[in-house]
């Protein structure tokens, strides 16, 4: 995209992005039906960037970030950051403390990092983030970094809604490297081995990249890049970048939009449906569960069609 | 967002505002020590927040809070409340209440009472 870099209306953006993250799902799908226009028009120009920065907490994802977009922005794009951070499950609270570590970055008129709550979502994500990937598309960003509440695995959520997908580890990390040995951990696009001056680094990456040649590898499937990276380390942070391209760049040649747009959509209409079935049995009755069980499914339906706006 | 402005290097006391707002239920953005008037003004118009909680402990509150206070107008952010939290001399509260601070706390005040007024002042 040819434009200034620096990002205008900060302030309308900001206030999108609340009404949008804290949107019920009547309001949620009342925001995509006025929307639509837009969306249609991001698919045909379709050209804002959606990385995925996964991995568990304390592997140092906020301050790669940082380092990442700094190196990006050299290139005169737009960037925009969402780090989501945990709701607490029972104060509903959460501490967003991610941005802490981008101040570095944070006054570069071309970037616009914020954080969020992850509010009901169970996925690594937050409530309405494939509306807020939306919005950012619709702000004229050219990339988007999304940082995801970590539990060490590339979630599925993420890996649908991003183009890229990167985990970052630390040196040791055992149970990550199990998960992928047993086959269970999706896999991501690019592993990094971050803190990679601390003991069990060249180990780690190793590993990894074992378990990976191990992998057997089916024809046109992309082949996952490991890269090794630490505090003040601009080479490291030149081959993420790199790496990222690359990934970029492949899938746009091998995988079909229309196959990942139906995947998106899926995801969306999921996500919608299952929070509304929240919603729905947070606010009922106790005596509904006291009927019989298929009678309690009818409501159920019932309900579900009146959230239509 | 809890802020520290200025060269204020004592945060015990924001984290435990931070993390009493926390367990009340609020989505708590904590920026770190030594940000710039203009730095938390931006931060909080990115982040949309409802207040800022500005945490002084270095006597610099007199120039720093209507600093900030000056920054958010100029963000088109005069609508986000400021709270003061940290050592000041009840000489100086009424003039920081002149320029728009909502309401200011101090080390003798319980943290339930300070939760409390915070929720009631943002309704």
């Amino acid at each position: 995209m040819s434009h200034d870099q620096t990002i205008p209306d900060r302030r309308a953006l900001s206030r999108r992005l609340s009404r949008i993250n804290d949107a019920e799902v009547s309001a949620a799908i009342g925001g995509l039906a006025d929307n639509t226009g837009e969306i249609a028009s991001e698919r045909e120009n379709g050209t804002t960037v959606r990385i995925g920065i996964t991995g568990s907490p304390g592997t140092g994802k906020s301050t790669l970030i940082a380092q990442l977009a700094k190196h990006r922005l050299t290139r005169g794009v737009r960037i925009g950051v969402l780090a989501i951070d945990p709701s607490s499950p029972i104060t509903k609270g959460s501490l967003l403390g991610d941005r802490i570590r981008m101040d570095e970055v944070a006054n570069h008129p071309g970037i616009f990092i914020r954080s969020l709550p992850s509010r009901n979502a169970h996925d690594g994500l937050s409530d309405n983030t494939a509306d807020l990937l939306h919005a950012m598309a619709a702000h004229r960003f050219d990339e988007v970094m999304l940082e995801t509440v970590g539990v060490g695995q590339a979630d599925y959520a993420v890996k649908t809604l991003v183009d890229t997908v990167v985990l970052v580890m630390m040196p040791g990390s055992g149970d990550a490297i199990q998960a992928m040995k047993a086959g269970i951990l999706e896999t991501a696009d690019i592993y990094v081995v971050n803190k990679s001056d601390m003991p069990g680094a060249e180990q780690s990456a190793s590993e990894v990249e074992s378990i990976l040649a191990l992998r057997l590898r089916e024809e046109g499937r992309w082949r996952p890049l490991v890269i090794k990276t630490r505090q003040n380390d601009p080479e490291g942070i030149a081959a993420l970048s790199e790496a990222i391209d690359r990934h970029l760049a492949w899938s746009r040649q091998r995988i079909d939009p229309l196959t990942i747009q139906r995947r998106r959509t899926r995801y969306h209409l999921q996500s919608l449906i299952n929070r509304r079935v929240e919603e729905i049995i947070e606010g009922a009755e106790p005596a509904l569960f006291d009927a019989p069980l298929p009678e309690i499914f009818q409501d159920m339906v019932r309900a579900l069609a009146e959230t239509l706006p | 967002m809890i802020a520290k402005p200025g060269l204020d290097g004592h945060d015990v006391g924001a984290k435990v505002i931070a993390l009493a707002l926390r367990d009340a239920g609020a989505d708590v953005i904590y920026t770190g020590l030594r940000k710039s008037p203009e730095h938390i003004a931006r931060v909080a118009v990115d982040e949309d927040v409802h207040a800022v909680g500005l945490s002084l402990l270095s006597g610099a509150h007199n120039d720093l809070v209507p600093e900030t206070i000056a920054c958010l107008r100029d963000q088109d952010a005069a609508d986000i409340k400021v709270f003061v939290g940290g050592t000041i001399p009840a000489s100086d509260r009424q003039a920081l209440r002149d320029a728009g601070v909502c309401a200011i706390f101090t080390a003798e005040m319980k943290l339930a009472d300070m939760v409390q007024r915070i929720e009631q002042e943002l309704g």
